[in-house]
């Protein structure tokens, strides 16, 4: 028996966590969490515009993480699914929205300098960035389109966007985003 | 044969219908599926292959989407659009309400990137 569950779960009352999650990111999964999520915004009386901030950031959060994150659960030997944490936090009617996920070393600096960049704009500029970006991943087909992902977390937080990278081992590094919205 | 293609809701895809006899796209609901691409592959080869889009009308009635779905609706529409450039007349509604803010703001965005064919906000 894992011997500290009251632990965690006293944790998640001193942060005031609403949900927390970690483990594999399978579609459905995501999906499932997304429902929970509305689901407690529901009884929050929220605008639809704030509730859809944190249900987007969550959303381009899941996205980010299943696009870097490195590690996985194995499906067979081709493919695997992608693991990440997510904590939805809420105190005086500011969300938090917070990601964490191990990736490669070699791509921190391109996500931190991303934010760091992002962070610097107030939302005029970030809606008209949003939009330059749309236009050339326009003309590049085979982009995943990462960039706008982050943009649209930026656009939508009330505050710079938060991170820390943490070494994680050889040639590893954990790397949590905060979002705070609302 | 024309094309027809049409696809219920899931929790997060949206419901589509593309009716090429009739001349008619409506895409309702909301999209936020992980493989954006993959789900909207059918209907984007046909776009992308097919430009006598005279007369088309596409009911765009999302309630939200994530940003993968928001670039392949501006590939979509920038298609649409350089279609009406070369004297195709389509029109795009682009619908929503009142409070749906974000909604709202990216129709905007999208608008005035489209210069040829008709794009209206639709507010209900």
């Amino acid at each position: 028996m894992i011997p500290n569950m009251l632990e965690y779960y006293n944790s998640t009352k001193k942060y005031d966590v609403d949900i927390i999650y970690s483990g594999a990111l399978w579609a459905d999964g995501i999906e499932g969490l997304g429902v929970a999520l509305r689901r407690h915004m529901e009884f929050e009386h929220m605008t639809l515009t704030a509730s859809q901030s944190v249900f987007s950031v969550f959303i381009e959060q899941m996205n980010n993480m299943l696009m870097y994150s490195a590690e996985k659960v194995d499906v067979d030997e081709h493919r695997g699914v992608p693991k990440g944490a997510f904590i939805l936090a809420s105190k005086d009617k500011v969300y938090i929205a917070q990601s964490g996920n191990v990736m490669k070393t070699e791509n921190a600096e391109l996500v931190r300098s991303r934010i760091d960049h992002l962070n610097s704009m107030d939302k005029q500029e970030l809606r008209k960035y949003y939009k330059e970006q749309l236009r050339s991943e326009n003309l590049n087909p085979e982009s995943k389109g990462a960039g706008i992902g982050l943009i649209e977390i930026a656009k939508r937080a009330s505050a710079p966007i938060e991170y820390e990278f943490i070494p994680y081992g050889e040639g590893l590094t954990f790397f949590t985003m905060c979002v705070k919205i609302g | 044969m024309t094309f027809y293609f049409e696809k219920e809701k899931t929790g997060s895809t949206p419901y589509v219908l593309v009716d090429e006899g009739k001349k008619y796209i409506n895409i309702k609901g909301e999209s936020y599926h992980e493989n954006v691409i993959e789900f909207f592959k059918e209907v984007n080869d046909w776009l992308n292959d097919y430009t006598e889009l005279d007369g088309f009308v596409f009911d765009c009635e999302m309630l939200y989407f994530n940003s993968s779905t928001a670039k392949l609706l501006y590939n979509m529409l920038m298609h649409m659009d350089d279609c009406a450039a070369k004297g195709n007349k389509i029109t795009v509604n682009w619908i929503t309400t009142q409070d749906n803010d974000i909604i709202i703001e990216c129709g905007e965005d999208f608008q005035e990137d489209m210069s040829n064919l008709t794009f209206n906000i639709v507010i209900n």
